[in-house]
């Protein structure tokens, strides 16, 4: 019982006795030290995937219940109890679909597309801390790493949109290519703005930094925001799913994808939703910091604040254009992120 | 070995063209749109329409007057009544025909319903087209309630068949009333919710205030009519200007645009909804009892001669022109649809924008099919 | 300057109140109609597929045959065979009534053409069949028997011509 509360309060201590202890036996029988370690990050990893795509396919329905409530319907209510299996269910249905490859595509680019969206989308959450201690690797630019990887997505789309040879899915990708690079900035300065404040990059480090002084949300109000924008643009999520737009550009860069392809963008869009969230609460929301329940209840728990939060937004507003979309970024984020560095470091500093 | 999709040297910059349907999600139907793009700016525009051609005009020669009036239902599926008037009323011009009172104002109240359903729907239309989702489940949820009430008066949900030659079939169901009642009490809450939705949002706004700006000039050389006309500043209403049944004794407003943008439509559109609730509550109160048909003899054989009658339809300026030769089948049919006229306008206004303002201008021209191509 | 500030507040209170809306609704009950098990209440003029309902009085069709429905129909989806008698000779009573479901439009013209109320529109909207040819159907020999709140409808309708 005790070891049990350690493990949800404290994850840290026990986690690395038993990796000591592990070592200790494993020392024992004469194996090298680094094969463990490798056994150890491959169980890591395994396990936040699996967690992370049944953490999506729950995403899937809580932002197809969220819509239902918002314009008065009912949602997904037959497949199991409160339709809860509806995601599943899609899941195979499209893995067992025709998969469509059209005539004059870009075959290596349409097939590699969707793994270039999914992978990175799932290698960020190594250094995202979902409790105490309770990172898979705790690097000390984990904040950098965050960047740098889900910048790699674009690329992903990109292809998506070159390698379908569609007129429709081009435009797609182009418009995602110049969105995901003009949003990427704001937020960067607004990472920047808190990267400051804690003094250190370290995702576990800014979650602590938050522990004895308020959460960064409160001095940090405007970087809040304009991450919250950014980030809902980076995800490509209404009122900024351009890339996608249904009215203009039928299905955007994902025109031609069709079953388990179609599913990779799919649960990649939905993951990157959760990212973003999760990067939000642990930037500005204290991470997994609360009184009473666990930390790993404390970060969903606000992350799910978050992902209510866009999807409130999303069914709420209509899709802006491609042009204002660049303007909004460089003429009015921009600025104001600028802003927030220069008065956080000023503040800092004095 | 990869292939590349084209050779190198066919890559050049000349202009980008985009098939903008025949199936796509925002032309509402079997319209085609060729584009030609320089990036996200339209340089060229070319609508190609009668896909779905049906030549009702000729099939018409060949049915009786009666048989006729489903027909025009077809034409406007949102608004079928008012396409159901003008064809009557041309019949009954050429019979000479006089309507009893109670028929007029059935007539009115039919044709402001379906005026309200027409609206409700391109409202929730235009949202899809902007990318909101939701406003087409709140706006539904009054059109259903208006279709339930034309469907107990009539039997149709969409094709009401609601006009017979000289007055109705059936009079109105007992509970219509009180419905209307009921319905219109709350109804200026929606409008106003939806308002606040979508039309004074920030990014719609933005989207459309001086987007597609028609000209006064150029809308009446196109000859475009109903709420494109009036948001461009053009107070012409045939309700007002050739108030044809009892539309005289209403009291309403003709709601006008100022700089014939893409938000002065919509903002149209919006008042009118209230206009027509407006004029509902009049016909209501002021409803007469007697018949609701005149005597119309059984065989329909109007005197030789032509006529044209011309109702305010959802979108504009219906017109029916009618030759008959003294038999029991019009001799000449022809249709003055709206949305043609409307659709004709759409490249002078959208050429320079972008491809999402294209579907948004769409959108607001509101635009249905059928009866482009008739 | 103020101009712009205040298009900017106004701005902002726009999306404040459109995210007002869509909250209000949150609490609002859903009008999703279960559709399968749960039926919409059909008004009693609702014109769906045309039916020969069967007269329980006589446990036979009203039809008389004489046409007038046949030449009503704008689309000529109706077609009458008559009943030949043993003598060879035509009688008021119909053998074959075929209906296209196809080219049927719903318009009622029919229905209001028939002087001994035969025909009605009755309230089946679900009318999908698998193949084309099973559009086309004889309603005399389909013996259909009209019930919900149409039946006393029809039936008052011929009630009232015979007591008159």
């Amino acid at each position: 019982m005790a070891l049990l509360k350690e493990l949800l309060y404290n994850s840290g201590k026990p986690l690395s006795e038993f990796s000591s202890w592990m070592h200790a036996i494993w020392a024992g029988w004469g194996m090298p030290g680094f094969l463990l370690d490798f056994i150890f990050q491959l169980v890591i990893v395994l396990a936040v995937t699996a967690v992370l795509v049944l953490n999506a396919l729950w995403i899937i329905y809580y932002d197809r219940k969220i819509s239902a409530l918002m314009q008065i319907r009912k949602g997904p209510n037959r497949v199991g109890p409160f339709g809860l299996l509806q995601t599943l269910a899609d899941t195979v249905k499209l893995l067992i679909k025709e998969d469509v490859n059209p005539k004059k595509i870009d075959i290596l680019s349409f097939w590699i597309a969707p793994l270039i969206i999914f992978i990175p989308t799932f290698a960020v959450f190594l250094v995202l801390p979902f409790g105490n201690g309770l990172v898979p690797a705790d690097l000390n630019i984990g904040i950098l790493y965050i960047i740098a990887i889900t910048g790699l997505s674009v690329i992903g789309i990109l292809a998506a949109g070159w390698g379908s040879n569609n007129k429709y899915s081009l435009i797609g990708g182009m418009r995602s290519a110049a969105q995901i690079v003009s949003y990427e900035i704001p937020m960067v300065l607004v990472i920047l703005a808190v990267v400051l404040m804690s003094g250190t990059m370290k995702m576990s480090g800014i979650v602590a930094a938050q522990s004895n002084r308020v959460w960064f949300v409160v001095p940090q109000f405007l970087g809040f925001i304009i991450f919250l924008i950014a980030g809902n643009a980076e995800v490509n999520r209404a009122p900024f799913d351009l890339p996608e737009a249904e009215s203009e550009l039928v299905a955007g860069f994902n025109t031609e994808y069709s079953a388990m392809k179609f599913a990779f963008f799919y649960l990649a869009e939905y993951t990157n939703l959760f990212l973003t969230s999760a990067v939000a609460a642990t930037l500005f929301l204290g991470g997994w910091q609360g009184p009473f329940l666990p930390p790993i209840v404390w970060f969903f728990i606000k992350t799910y604040f978050v992902i209510t939060i866009l999807c409130w937004i999303r069914w709420t507003f209509p899709r802006i254009r491609v042009d204002q979309l660049m303007e909004f970024s460089w003429k009015y984020l921009l600025p104001l992120a600028l802003l927030n560095l220069v008065v956080t470091a000023v503040i800092l500093k004095f | 070995m990869i292939k590349a999709p084209f050779e190198m040297e066919k890559i050049s910059d000349e202009e980008y063209i985009l098939n903008m349907g025949p199936q796509h999600p925002s032309t509402h139907g079997v319209l085609r749109i060729v584009l030609k793009l320089d990036g996200e700016v339209v340089t060229g525009l070319y609508p190609d329409v009668g896909y779905i051609h049906s030549s009702v005009e000729k099939m018409c020669e060949n049915k009786k007057f009666e048989m006729i009036t489903p027909y025009t239902d077809r034409l406007d599926y949102l608004s079928a009544v008012n396409y159901n008037w003008a064809y009557v009323a041309a019949v009954e011009k050429l019979m000479g025909i006089q309507l009893p009172e109670r028929a007029e104002y059935m007539r009115v109240m039919l044709a402001e319903l379906n005026r309200i359903m027409s609206h409700l729907l391109w409202y929730s239309a235009f949202g899809m087209d902007v990318g909101a989702l939701t406003p087409i489940f709140y706006a539904f949820r009054e059109r259903e309630e208006v279709i339930d009430m034309v469907e107990g008066m009539t039997g149709g949900r969409l094709t009401h068949h609601a006009f017979r030659i000289g007055g109705f079939k059936n009079d109105l169901q007992k509970d219509f009333l009180s419905r209307l009642e009921k319905f219109l009490a709350k109804f200026e809450d929606r409008i106003c919710e939806y308002e606040a939705l979508l039309i004074n949002n920030v990014i719609l706004t933005a989207r459309t205030k001086g987007v597609g700006i028609l000209d006064k000039d150029t809308a009446i050389n196109y000859g475009v009519t109903g709420p494109v006309l009036r948001g461009s500043g053009c107070a012409i209403d045939l309700r007002k200007n050739a108030p044809y049944s009892v539309y005289s004794k209403f009291d309403f407003r003709v709601c006008t645009g100022k700089n014939g943008d893409t938000w002065d439509r919509l903002k149209v559109r919006m008042d009118e909804m209230r206009e027509s609730a407006k004029i509902l509550k009049q016909a209501a109160a002021m409803l007469p009892a007697g018949e609701f048909c005149a005597k119309v003899p059984r065989v329909i054989k109007p005197a030789p001669g032509e006529v044209y009658t011309k109702v305010e339809s959802a979108r504009g300026e219906f017109g029916v022109y009618m030759v008959s030769d003294g038999t029991e089948k019009p001799y000449r049919i022809k249709f003055r649809s709206p949305s043609f006229s409307n659709l004709s306008v759409l490249k002078e206004i959208t050429i320079g924008s972008k491809i999402a303002d294209v579907v948004a201008i769409m959108g607001s021209l509101d635009l249905v099919i059928p009866e482009i191509d008739r | 300057m103020i101009k712009y500030l205040f298009d900017l507040v106004k701005g902002i209170v726009s999306l404040f109140e459109g995210l007002g809306v869509t909250l209000k609704h949150c609490f609002r009950r859903p009008i999703t109609l279960q559709y399968p098990e749960k039926r919409p209440d059909i008004s009693l003029r609702f014109r769906g597929r045309l039916v020969m309902p069967v007269d329980p009085a006589t446990g036979d069709n009203r039809c008389t045959a004489c046409m007038l429905c046949v030449r009503a129909c704008p689309n000529h989806s109706i077609d009458v065979e008559k009943l030949i008698g043993e003598d060879g000779k035509p009688k008021p009573k119909v053998s074959k009534y075929i209906y296209n479901l196809g080219s049927c439009m719903f318009c009622n013209l029919c229905v209001e053409s028939c002087a001994f109320a035969a025909i009605i529109m009755s309230d089946e909207y679900e009318t999908a069949v698998q193949n084309k040819a099973s559009l086309i159907m004889d309603l005399a020999a389909e013996k259909y028997k009209l019930s919900g709140k149409k039946a006393p409808w029809w039936q008052s309708k011929f009630k009232q011509e015979e007591g008159a």
